[in-house]
């Protein structure tokens, strides 16, 4: 079909936000533009020589679109594009930058289960999993992923205020010579070396 | 045999996070790739890692780096500091194969090959740019195979 004249201003900020390899194409719509604005979006392996149209982000008026499936080749770049349509006007194609999943998410913190004795804490750690199609799919953990994967671990005396920390790559961690009747907080954070990944810490 | 190289990738990798989004959008070419396509590192033999790793450093320290000035200074910088550990890497890299720890099998050099016909299909200062903006699939690549 030809294409409109384009005089629509552009959708602008067109980016990905990616967590776990969960990733989501987002942009924000064209400057003064008010309800009534639909979009299409496109997308393309870096080196591939051909832009894939999204069926279900066609003709919608939401902001995002879940390029998760698409994109869930880690050892692939990609560029994502989104074109807004309005009153029988259109934008230009406006792309994000290039996409590299593995570098470019962001992971969330580890799962800390905890268990005491009356004198030490023993901490299991668990990496979150990698964003997968559906509940059937095999899981694949972040340890996996990225096979410099560390944690750090702080333990907190809530009385004394005293505060340890421990960087372990192993997922288990026994702090010993505790107080007895003490109450202490445990939390954890993701850390990969290279490329650079940090976590939050656990709540 | 096998060949270890010590080198700071944690430092290459910082370098070049700097830089990427200089650097990738200086190449305005989305359907071609030099390193990952058509066929990606990814597949490459286990045996074939150390041919292929010592072919692309002199690859970038030969063709690449040279070729890659910007206007921007804090860019250069962080380019000359990458090439810097790429030379003393390929260095360290070429004394592995001359003690015939690191053989070329023929994936890695048809590999090779591909992507010397991937970056002279290009004029040299795409070519350059393009290569320096796909580092990160070389540093993906090879920490992943650690």
């Amino acid at each position: 079909s030809g294409e409109l004249y384009c005089s629509l201003p552009n959708p602008r900020n067109v980016r990905f936000e990616s967590i776990n390899m969960k990733n989501v194409l987002h942009w924000s719509a064209p400057e003064g533009t008010g309800d009534g604005v639909f979009y299409k979006v496109k997308y393309a392996v870096y080196g591939v020589g051909k832009w894939i149209r999204k069926p279900e982000c066609r003709n919608i008026n939401r902001t995002w679109c879940d390029l998760s499936s698409e994109t869930s080749d880690y050892e692939e770049q990609y560029y994502a594009s989104v074109k807004a349509f309005l009153n029988g006007t259109c934008s230009d194609w406006m792309e994000t930058t290039r996409f590299n999943p593995l570098t470019d998410t962001k992971i969330d913190p580890p799962m800390v289960s905890v268990s005491s004795t009356d004198r030490s804490i023993s901490i299991i750690l668990t990496a979150p999993e990698k964003w997968k199609r559906s509940p059937e799919e095999e899981s694949i953990s972040l340890l996996q992923v990225y096979p410099g994967l560390q944690y750090n671990v702080s333990v907190l005396n809530k009385k004394t205020k005293k505060r340890w920390f421990f960087s372990i790559s192993n997922n288990t961690l026994v702090v010993p010579w505790l107080e007895p009747g003490t109450a202490y907080c445990v939390s954890a954070q993701i850390h990969v070396t290279t490329p650079v990944l940090d976590s939050g810490f656990s709540k | 045999g096998s060949c270890r190289v010590s080198m700071s990738m944690a430092e290459i990798r910082a370098g070049f996070t700097a830089i990427k989004a200089n650097i990738q959008s200086r190449d305005p070419i989305r359907t071609l790739s030099i390193l990952s396509h058509p066929h990606s590192l990814h597949k490459l033999k286990p045996s074939d890692r150390c041919c292929i790793t010592h072919q692309l450093f002199t690859f970038y320290v030969d063709k690449v780096f040279k070729h890659c000035r910007t206007e921007d200074s804090f860019v250069n910088r962080k380019i000359s500091s990458i090439a810097n550990s790429f030379l003393s890497a390929s260095r360290k890299l070429g004394q592995c194969r001359e003690q015939n720890n690191c053989v070329c099998g023929e994936e890695s050099t048809e590999k090779f090959k591909q992507i010397l016909a991937n970056y002279e299909g290009l004029n040299v200062t795409s070519a350059a740019m393009k290569s320096l903006g796909e580092l990160d699939i070389l540093l993906d690549w090879m920490e992943k195979s650690r």
